[in-house]
């Protein structure tokens, strides 16, 4: 049974670049048995993606595995193997999961006909025989209806759906070795929540192998038995996920695994453990330990490259001061520090700054010819419907859902971007226009905006300091050598060297721009500040920093937020109160660590426990939503959840909008279904207290 | 914030610039690239030994455009490189010369165009509803009629037009080849920055600029304007190639330069009936014609190709 599937030892990986080949990734090793899901977790740039390349050896044309790399794959030898033993292989015995489906999908060919067509190609079966066995697939991945989904292109399918279609595609043929490259990277929570059950399931039936790579290391605590933990194109540390977890030996581990804010933690608990700087770029790696330049342990040994030890059998370590991390005698836990001002919940009631009533955002969607025909109008997109909520001075509410739930909609309404349909928003008694070129300039000063992309949020052709100079000057009138002045402080305060105001944003990384950017939406002295998914695209050593400065911001100026993302971990560490979005509707507001207890919205309870907790010791247990979102064109009567709620109690769910019920304390849930009954129903989710279940570093082994 | 401070020092690293330092890297690596490879270094070769015979052409030319001194149909030889045409006059001389026409012409024209086609491109991109809906359909329509007959309809009614000399709109009748360019690559630029002005407008750092108040002008020239640059440049070479040869063109087909004057497509067309006799007459200035075109092509492909590479 516990047959080695794949023996890697003493990989690297180069890449030409302008006549030289960069070294991309070097002397890694892994192992992976029948049965076994082995995760490879790391930042961008870690070289994750490409190891699974060179691997199965299907690596881009400036790229090659270096001579004396070891590829052991069921005793063939995969180092050396000719393009055609290789094309033997991709697809038949070895097969992978890519993070976009729709790369593996041809979108103008049926589903069936492309599943089929692999069994046909590799299994040598018939038509209709290999009809049979797409079908049995599909049922395997739980898709519904695999029949009428044959008949289907890829682009009528959820993303969700279409992940499934690739899976199946990838395990139709039983192939020994499985490799998925971030498969719900783009998927929402509780889809994903699916997929992974999904995987696990699957694995274990096939005694495959597999490879899954990541850079959510609470996926990899949810699925993986083992995990390898790379940096800069090196091992930093491999070994199971519960050692690894529990007792991290490598400092860069131990900074990834604390940098992520734990589902129930609060900015007020204590502050993220960011990791500083930015990883080396290939061409000017560090000499010695690679991630020696950011360690807060590092020491002159660092300055030599470390070997590759096994300190206990199975795990593998690249430190020269594990041993003492292991004893206890060094650790980061000092690092830790405190949280933002620790206001009692009670003394959260504060001014209302911005309050919104009966919101709504209706797209109208054009005639067709055939509505023009029949003297019809179709239905519009009711993108946002009849939203109220408020948000208090110097507070956060942060606003979750899942895609396509209308928060991005609504937050455009509030600054001004998309013109409403309807409903009144007031700001500090400021007449707030419909469109943000209507607005007066206090208004525009008063109420900014943080962007998701910071790639996108900065204009290429000016420098930081321009882009930080303009609102100063256009909103606040200063002369030029006032903006100036002010420039070098709003860097300071977002912990950037003054000297960056006159560097471009390629120079910066996407952590530093996020920073740039946040220094703009300051600068004006905004009052409110709507940060739509700010840290989603950072990697998250960096989006700990980020969290950590909108924090310390927050306190310095007492701005409030309007904090917006998919990422309810992120949300209620740093919101006070939390408002969960549904198609257009609001289900749920109440404050942030209430929405880890009972009773909640069904809703929410899906969300939560769809969460992948990065502690392998408590498997979550997702309650599985289909994966249909209804379309907001063709919303569902009633309650809009009824269609996917798992706690639906009948007619009166489909017929009625449900009520707001008040649990007290500021919490309120939309549901049919009175609040004792919800908490009978509703497991507990709460989190044992911060510092227990993980415990910092060096204080466990004491 | 000790751990917040240690984030400064590791990445404040000693790269420092400033925007005229960041712009003479930026050409010299535009260059670099450009001359890096042979297609496009070559072509861009030729390009500047043109215009270098078109700013230097007249020192050079050992005879005036219509001077007849020479005996017709010399062959090529000492004295006439080129040979002489069936009126005597030096082709050499002539086909140095005509590199200026053809550069002013094709090269203003281009120019107009491109100024014009930006401005319109970038105005109804960013601007976008039932104003961009009509202008972009009349464009459409536009782009439905062949470049070369449009100019020949415009320019036949032109040449009928009888204006008093030296009056505005006798200047404007002169220089009608170079406004005909103008105005059929005007639309063709439009549609292209257009399409890169949606692509831009979408942008966080446009929506940014539009929440603190910025006013459309200021948004479409400091904030859009910088990110079309490339795309305007890589379809003003291309414009300007296409332009060549429609000056060539028309003035083959006797709507543009009128004789005697040393157009290379003019010549081209006097000089198709005698080419049995004088082979040269006709070659030299179709070469010309030929090299320039290929020239500012390959080059025309460089700029796409750098361009592109930079996202």
């Amino acid at each position: 049974m516990n047959e080695t599937v794949l023996r890697v030892e003493n990989l690297g990986i180069s890449y030409r670049m302008r006549n030289r080949w960069l070294p991309a990734v070097r002397d890694f090793q892994v192992r992976v048995r029948r049965g076994q899901i082995h995760g490879i977790v790391g930042e961008s740039g870690s070289g994750k993606s490409t190891v699974v390349q060179g691997i199965i050896r299907y690596l881009a044309e400036n790229g090659r595995t270096d001579p004396g790399s070891v590829i052991e794959f069921l005793g063939r030898d995969l180092a050396n193997a000719s393009r055609q033993e290789l094309q033997k292989l991709w697809g038949a015995q070895v097969s992978i999961v890519p993070q976009h489906p729709m790369s593996a999908l041809n979108p103008s060919i049926r589903v069936g006909e492309q599943v089929a067509e692999i069994v046909r190609l590799h299994a040598g079966l018939g038509r209709a025989a290999a009809r049979e066995a797409v079908i049995r697939a599909f049922q395997r991945v739980n898709l519904a209806d695999p029949e009428t989904l044959l008949e289907r292109y890829p682009h009528e399918l959820s993303g969700g759906m279409q992940q499934r279609i690739v899976i199946a595609m990838a395990l139709i043929t039983s192939p020994q070795l499985l490799i998925l490259d971030e498969p719900t990277t783009n998927l929402d929570v509780t889809t994903e929540a699916v997929i992974l059950d999904l995987v696990r399931k699957l694995i274990r039936e096939e005694q495959a192998a597999a490879i899954y790579v990541t850079h959510n290391l609470g996926v990899i605590a949810q699925l993986c038995d083992r995990v390898t933990v790379m940096y800069a194109g090196e091992i930093m540390e491999e070994g199971t996920v519960n050692d690894l977890f529990a007792r991290p030996l490598h400092p860069y581990t131990f900074g990834l695994l604390n940098s992520i804010p734990r589902p129930g933690q609060t900015k007020r608990d204590r502050a993220l453990i960011t990791i500083p700087g930015r990883p080396p770029s290939l061409t000017e790696l560090p000499q010695g330990c690679v991630y020696a330049p950011r360690c807060p342990l590092a020491i002159e040994i660092c300055r030599q490259p470390p070997p590759l030890e096994l300190p206990a059998e199975r795990h593998l370590i690249r430190c020269h001061r594990w041993q003492e991390i292991l004893r206890g005698e060094v650790s980061i836990s000092a690092e830790a520090q405190a949280g933002v001002d620790d206001i009692a919940i009670a003394d959260l009631q504060r001014e209302h700054l911005l309050t919104v009533s009966g919101l709504t955002k209706h797209f109208p969607v054009r005639r067709s010819l055939f509505d023009l025909l029949r003297g019809t109008s179709p239905l519009p997109i009711r993108a946002v419907d009849n939203v109220n909520l408020s948000v208090q001075k110097g507070r956060t509410l942060g606003l979750v859902g899942e895609s396509g739930s209308g928060k991005t909609t609504l937050s455009r309404m509030i600054i001004g971007l998309t013109e409403r349909t309807g409903g009144e928003i007031t700001f500090m008694g400021l007449d707030i226009r419909n469109h943000v070129r209507e607005r007066s300039k206090d208004v525009l000063a008063r109420l900014q905006m943080i962007f998701q992309n910071p790639q996108n949020s900065l204009n290429p052709y000016l420098t930081v300091g321009q882009s930080i100079r303009r609102p100063l000057m256009k909103l606040l009138g200063m002369s030029r050598q006032d903006a100036d002045r002010e420039v070098s402080r709003l860097l300071r305060a977002v912990n950037l060297q003054p000297d960056y105001a006159v560097r471009y944003p390629d120079e910066l990384s996407g952590g530093e721009k996020q920073r740039v950017a946040i220094a703009r939406a300051f600068a004006s002295d905004p009052a409110l500040i709507i940060c739509d998914e700010p840290v989603s695209s950072l990697d998250v050593s960096v989006q700990a920093a980020v969290l950590n400065l909108l924090a310390r911001l927050q306190e310095e100026q007492d701005t409030a937020y309007l904090f917006i993302s998919h990422d309810l971990s992120v949300v209620s560490y740093l919101a006070d109160y939390v408002a969960v979005m549904y198609l257009g509707e609001i289900f749920e507001v109440g404050y942030g660590r209430d929405l880890f207890e009972p009773p909640m919205h069904p809703y929410t309870e899906a969300l939560v426990s769809a969460l992948p907790v990065p502690d392998p010791r408590r498997r979550t247990r997702p309650i599985p939503l289909s994966d249909d979102i209804p379309s907001p064109r063709n919303l569902p009567t009633g309650c809009r959840f009824h269609t996917r709620c798992p706690h639906k109690i009948g007619r009166i769910c489909e017929d009625e909008v449900p009520p707001w019920r008040d649990e007290g304390n500021g919490h309120f849930i939309r549901c049919h279904i009175p609040l004792d009954e919800l908490q009978a129903k509703q497991q507990a989710y709460a989190q044992p207290a911060a510092e227990t279940a993980w415990g910092l570093m060096g204080k466990e082994q004491g | 914030m000790a751990q917040a401070e240690q984030i400064t020092e590791t990445e404040a690293s000693s790269r420092k610039s400033k925007p005229l330092n960041h712009s003479i890297a930026a050409t010299t690596e535009f260059l670099r690239l450009l001359f890096g490879q042979l297609q496009s270094g070559l072509g861009a070769v030729i390009v500047l030994l043109f215009l270098l015979l078109a700013v230097l052409g007249p020192i050079i030319a050992p005879y005036a455009a219509n001077d007849q001194s020479a005996l017709p149909l010399l062959a090529p030889g000492a004295g006439h490189p080129f040979g002489t045409d069936a009126l005597g006059r030096d082709v050499f001389s002539r086909v140095m010369l005509g590199t200026q026409s053809i550069f002013v012409t094709a090269g203003t024209g281009t120019l107009i165009a491109v100024v014009l086609g930006a401005a319109v491109g970038l105005f109804i991109g960013y601007q976008g509803g039932l104003l961009d809906e009509v202008i972009s359909r009349a464009i459409d329509a536009f782009l439905a009629l062949p470049a070369l007959l449009i100019a020949l309809v415009v320019l036949g009614v032109v040449k009928n037009l009888d204006f008093v000399a030296g009056s505005w709109q006798a200047l404007l009748a002169d220089s009608s080849v170079l406004l005909v360019i103008a105005l059929v690559y005007v639309p063709i630029v439009a549609r292209v920055i257009r399409s890169s002005t949606l692509e831009v407008k979408t942008r966080e750092f446009v929506q940014a600029a539009q929440i603190r108040g910025e006013s459309r002008v200021y948004i479409i020239f400091r904030e859009i304007l910088p990110s079309v640059v490339p795309a305007l440049v890589v379809e003003a070479s291309l414009r300007f190639s296409y332009a060549i040869f429609l000056v060539a063109s028309l003035g083959f087909l006797g709507a543009g330069a009128r004789p005697p004057s040393p157009d290379w497509g003019l010549m081209v067309n006097e000089n198709r009936r005698i080419y049995q006799v004088a082979p040269w007459a006709l070659a030299y200035p179709a070469a010309a014609i030929a090299l320039l075109v290929v020239g500012v092509n390959l080059t025309s492909d460089g700029i796409k190709r750098i361009v592109q590479k930079r996202g």
